[in-house]
């Protein structure tokens, strides 16, 4: 999510803490001591930062462990889970038993994944009853089931519908008439090789008519190959279910008896049958598949004649249910994943951070702690040049972020706002020259200042006694140490920045090694806030709460931010 | 906007502003203004396209004397159209006759520069950005971010809280829990955004940014 410059983010140093400990015992990878740890700067190239690096909405505050929570350093617990296409909630029970899909008549195109509508197919000519047949059909890239053969008879239940048809229009027999069938063939196949051993070679008509489908589906093999196991596991397990020995895996209860035999001496010395080890599939009817030559042959064959384009791009095939299909006829509607509405807790006290409303259309919170209410928001603004024109008129052209010029002194206002109902004193930090290969140069002129507590919005406006700060003097009223302007609760400093020079204009033409989004010119701040709070309720106590009146403490938070000024511009 | 000018008017500034505060580009070209409501304190901007002469024809009680005007787009407060944007009510084709259906946009809503607009209903607190396309019969919840340059196809439903982006666009990611809080006034009417001049959040109370517009 690209952001337009400038824009701020804040680093959430959970992951650094807990691999600190990790990365010092392996010295060959990470030779840093803890602490180089602490002297480090934050570099916003690392490839790591991506990882830490949050805007500021993104972030929570937990306010017992009295730091930020990124998404990293919180646990979610889903409340609900919904349709994102039709909006309805679907019943945690029901996403255990039926999947995480959507069971109504929500599906995406399998070519583009925008969602798709149900159509009819009616001739105008000849109206049929049921203004049927339907087809489902992509507004977007123009693709349809008719392209699969598959036609509906109704346009409701399209999920009940698409599972018995499959590509081509054919009917997919459910599990029992699969079951049936399976049963019929094996007897077939026993009574002929019966014959076969009796008397030499005789076909049966009926067994050769299924071997002309081709190879088995899927789903066939699928059912196949699991009915093959289920009877492998009866097989195992005894007629006498209160045996000690020969388990049933999948039952809780007898899982439980196995425990018990491992803890009680007793049992031990019973004599225990050596289970006959499993075999495994043989046959198709088994869910053997055997590697057929003929079947890559032909798909070769189909690309040599319909190109690359009947062929399905990698998303495509991920997004199937079936991750084994090649080519575009075999491409099936894609049920709408279903999402889930998230509850977060802090990961290590566990408290609350965010709790939205349990019902799906609303989409209030019954708990939420922003970082936005507890840290300072960093921003950022070019500052035009005061000696020339004090107030910028209007009509003056905005300065553009994306072509900074390397070289020259560029100011700019920083301006921290305060949303705590405390006065703070911030102190800034910047590495002199920003890391990475193209190397700025930072000077912020007023490192330390004050920012005010986040009063009464009235108190603005009903003249508090801040007095206006005057720029005046020949530098356009810019000084060191100094800051720039002040509200109520604000502060802007200056900062000068000289962009650095994406080729060093010494070096050798042709040296151009910059990677993707290395001329963005970022620059890390640490930023150290002082303040004195009232001590929290639970660390005081109940019982002297009232003796002393409000107990305050001495806070101190400290953390990185990244501020992206913009892109340097091509000399 | 060619007025007879029979009295003194006030210097004529780039937008008409009404009663309830709406702010009205003269630039602006806006059809069957009689099927518009707008809700007070929306921005329309230059060149921007309200089709409200495509209303629907359905709905017309013929039977009464008095013919109740149909609406075809209605928008709610606090919304910015920007430059360039085209707000086209969706139509259906039925029995050989194109119906047009009405559409609705929130409150607190900002649609970016050059957007084309056709959805049935926009709800409150949507950031679209510069260069979208949103096809007809698209319905967008609350609180929903479409990244700039995206195609929402037709009869797509986004559900609430979620970044859109691509073409076709897909949903991409979750706005934060901070979207659209302002920070604890922020003052100074400086970088309250996302860290930089902008004075306003995305998906915020707008508020301050059709003050600005003048």
């Amino acid at each position: 999510m690209a952001r337009p410059f400038p824009y701020t983010y804040y680093a959430c140093d959970c992951f650094d803490n807990k691999v600190t400990g990790v990365s010092t015992k392996r010295a060959s990878t990470q030779p840093q001591s803890p602490e180089d740890e602490d002297e480090r700067t934050f570099d916003p190239k690392n490839p790591r930062s991506n990882y830490s690096l949050y805007p500021l909405e993104h972030l929570l505050y937990c306010e017992d462990c009295l730091q930020v929570r990124c998404a990293r350093c919180v646990v979610e617990e889903t409340i609900a889970w919904y349709c994102p296409s039709c909006l309805f909630e679907v019943p945690s029970s029901v996403v255990k038993s039926d999947g995480n899909r959507c069971t109504r008549n929500c599906y995406n195109c399998p070519v583009c994944m925008a969602p798709m509508t149900v159509s009819s197919l009616e001739d105008p000519t000849d109206p049929s009853a049921s203004g049927g047949p339907w087809i489902l059909a992509c507004p977007y890239c123009h693709w349809s089931t008719a392209e699969t053969g598959i036609e509906f008879e109704k346009h409701t239940g399209i999920t009940a519908q698409l599972s018995r048809i499959a590509n081509g229009g054919k009917l997919i027999p459910t599990s029992k008439e699969r079951d049936k069938q399976r049963e019929r063939q094996k007897e077939l196949e026993n009574s002929k090789s019966r014959n076969g051993m009796l008397s030499g070679s005789e076909d049966s008509p009926t067994a050769d008519s299924n071997k002309g489908d081709g190879p088995p589906s899927h789903d066939d093999l699928f059912s196949n190959l699991s009915a093959f196991y289920k009877q492998q596991l009866a097989a195992q397990t005894p007629s006498n279910p209160f045996s000690p020995h020969d388990i049933n895996f999948s039952s809780p209860s007898s899982f439980s008896r196995i425990m018990n035999l491992y803890s009680s001496t007793t049992s031990k010395k019973q004599k225990r049958e050596k289970p006959t080890p499993m075999r495994e599939a043989a046959s198709v009817l088994e869910g053997l598949t055997i590697h057929d030559a003929s079947v890559d042959a032909v798909a070769i064959e189909r690309i040599k004649q319909s190109g690359w384009s009947s062929t399905l791009s990698p998303s495509q095939k991920l997004a199937q249910s079936t991750p084994n299909m090649r080519f575009d006829n075999e491409l099936r509607p894609v049920a709408t994943l279903l999402h889930t509405k998230c509850g977060k807790r802090c990961r290590s006290c566990r408290h609350i951070l965010s709790k939205p409303e349990n019902k799906i259309t609303s989409t209030r919170y019954k708990i939420k702690l922003l970082a936005l209410h507890h840290i300072p928001r960093l921003s950022l603004r070019h500052l035009a040049n005061p000696s020339t024109n004090p107030v910028p008129p209007a009509s003056a052209p905005t300065f553009n972020y994306n072509e900074l010029k390397s070289g020259i002194p560029t100011h700019f206002l920083l301006h921290l706002s305060n949303p705590i109902f405390e006065p703070i004193k911030v102190t800034l930090a910047t590495p002199q020259i920003t890391p990475g290969k193209i190397q700025s140069r930072v000077t912020i002129l007023c490192p330390q200042f004050d920012v005010g507590a986040n009063t009464d919005v009235w108190d603005d406006a009903l003249g508090s006694s801040l007095d206006p700060i005057r720029h005046q003097g020949g530098s356009g009223g810019i000084e060191a140490g100094k800051i720039w302007d002040r509200g109520r609760n604000w502060t802007s400093v200056v900062i000068e920045i000289v962009p650095g020079f994406l080729r060093d204009p010494l070096a050798e033409e042709g040296v151009d090694d910059l990677d993707e989004d290395e001329d963005i010119l970022e620059i890390p701040i640490f930023v150290r806030l002082e303040f004195e709070a009232d001590v929290n309720a639970e660390d005081r106590g109940l019982s002297d709460s009232r003796g002393e009146r409000a107990a305050r403490e001495k806070r101190e938070e400290a953390f990185w931010t990244v501020v992206a000024v913009g892109r340097i511009a091509e000399v | 906007m060619s007025r007879p000018s029979a009295r003194k008017a006030a210097p004529k500034g780039e937008y008409i502003e009404t009663d309830s505060g709406n702010k009205v580009s003269r630039r602006s070209a806006i059809t069957g203004t009689a099927n518009i409501t707008l809700g007070g304190r929306t921005v329309i901007m230059a060149d921007v396209h309200l089709r409200g002469d495509l209303h629907p024809t359905r709905a017309v009680p013929s039977s009464s004397g008095k013919e109740a005007t149909p609406t075809s787009i209605s928008i709610g407060r606090c919304t910015v159209i920007s430059t360039g944007s085209v707000i086209k009510p969706p139509s259906r084709i039925s029995r050989g006759q194109v119906h047009y259906y009405p559409m609705k946009i929130g409150d607190n809503v900002f649609i970016g520069p050059h957007c084309t607009i056709s959805a049935i209903s926009i709800s409150s607190h949507v950031h679209i950005g510069e260069h979208t396309t949103i096809q007809p019969f698209v319905i967008i919840k609350e609180n929903v971010k479409i990244l700039p340059h995206a195609v929402v196809p037709a009869n797509m439903v986004i559900p609430s809280g979620s970044v859109v982006g691509g073409r076709p666009a897909q949903v991409v990611g979750e706005v934060g829990e901070g979207w659209g809080v302002s920070g604890g006034g922020a003052g100074g009417g400086l970088g309250v955004g996302g860290g930089g001049e902008k004075s306003w959040v995305e998906g915020g109370d707008l508020r301050e940014l059709v003050r600005s517009v003048k």
